[in-house]
């Protein structure tokens, strides 16, 4: 949590690929935040086991897990970006959700949630973002509204090469919803 | 309309040994109609968390093809799961998401019956619908009715024997995989 007046911003990337858009979508979010807004990526969550209540009741729960949870509890607000994957959550994304959902001191209750995603098609990871509410719901997150960002067509909204972004609109609307996002962070955050 | 042999391969979501959705996964071939073998599908949890470079570099793990054989050979597939943060759990759908990659997805045109046992009173009610989405996508063939949502299941299951003993919902059950069994002859069909 920050002391001094800026946000502390956790980035969670659903997508494991090196060349994914999400992965530059999530790059380019420093560039596109407001000044008080401090983003930081979150610890990997690819070497999760399968959640198996057997393991959290013998070994406890894995050090991914717990250091996972940690970065969401530390954070004043976490912003996910993620593609959709068979109309909805990519299962290792939903699998670290399940594990830290387990924990006392659940890391997600309360906190401020904004979504992200980009697509190849037409609905922009819409329908996995309308499922990845409900699971936030579940956990109990306060989540930021609108505006959405649904990247449709990234193939076109992306350089080529260096996969930053260049389409001027998505660039604009993406930084609507993080000064959004800081406003709402510090309102329901009680500031 | 004469008993075929159906064989029928099922899922369960759950990973851990007392999971009550196991338990009624056991119970279905004694409650399926004569014709109809239900199997346990080969496991998922050697899986990796779905990363689309190693399906690139390396290619699909050898337990998705597995996996997507024994889908592929089945006349249906049945689901038997728990309800996770309001929907499907992540290493379920992460098994999901690597055999939808597939060339020749096995899914397309699979008959399928969905089941979810819960402790609580709504019986795993999320978690259908979002596998149902799930499973439009796949374009696989859902059957409608009955629904089996098997609430307050722990009453219902004998925790040392692992029985279903609930006399209301076997009956359920076996109504349902007698539906199934008329929808997979009707309209399933390898082609």
């Amino acid at each position: 949590m920050a002391h001094d007046g800026n946000l502390d911003v956790l980035v969670v990337c659903g997508s494991l690929r090196k060349r994914s858009y999400n992965a530059a979508l999530a790059r380019m979010l420093p560039k596109l935040a407001p000044p008080a807004m401090k983003l930081r990526t979150a610890p990997p969550f690819d070497q999760i086991p399968h959640y198996n209540h057997d393991i959290q009741d013998s070994t406890g729960f894995p050090p991914e897990v717990t250091t996972f949870a940690e970065a969401i509890r530390s954070a004043d607000g976490v912003i996910i970006v993620s593609p959709e994957y068979n109309w909805s959550i990519p299962g290792a994304l939903k699998n670290a959700i399940d594990w830290v959902s387990r924990m006392k001191d659940q890391p997600f209750k309360d906190k401020p949630v904004a979504l992200q995603s980009c697509a190849g098609g037409v609905l922009g990871g819409a329908r996995m973002q309308y499922h990845l509410r409900q699971s936030l719901i579940s956990v109990d997150a306060i989540l930021f509204g609108r505006p959405e960002i649904l990247v449709t067509f990234s193939a076109k909204k992306f350089d080529e090469k260096t996969l930053e972004l260049t389409d001027q609109p998505t660039i604009d609307i993406v930084t609507q919803q993080l000064a959004a996002f800081e406003k709402f962070m510090r309102r329901v955050n009680g500031q | 309309m004469a008993d075929k042999q159906l064989n029928v391969i099922s899922f369960c979501g759950s990973l851990r040994k007392g999971s009550f959705n196991r338990m009624v996964m056991n119970a279905l071939p004694g409650l399926a109609p004569a014709g109809m073998s239900i199997k346990e599908a080969p496991p998922f949890t050697e899986l990796p968390l779905y990363n689309f470079d190693i399906q690139n570099s390396t290619g699909f793990p050898a337990p998705v093809n597995t996996l997507a054989d024994a889908i592929r050979a089945a006349d249906g597939v049945i689901f038997v799961t728990p309800e996770y943060n309001f929907s499907l759990p992540g290493g379920l759908k992460n098994a999901i998401d690597w055999v939808s990659r597939l060339p020749n997805q096995p899914f397309a045109g699979k008959p399928i019956a969905l089941q979810s046992a819960s402790p609580g009173p709504l019986g795993g009610g999320r978690v259908q619908y979002d596998l149902r989405r799930m499973m439009v996508f796949l374009d696989a063939l859902t059957l409608n009715k009955p629904e089996i949502f098997i609430g307050n299941c722990a009453s219902k299951l004998d925790d040392k024997t692992g029985e279903l003993k609930d006399e209301t919902t076997r009956n359920f059950i076996k109504q349902q995989l007698e539906a199934f069994a008329r929808f997979i002859e009707r309209h399933g069909g390898k082609g």
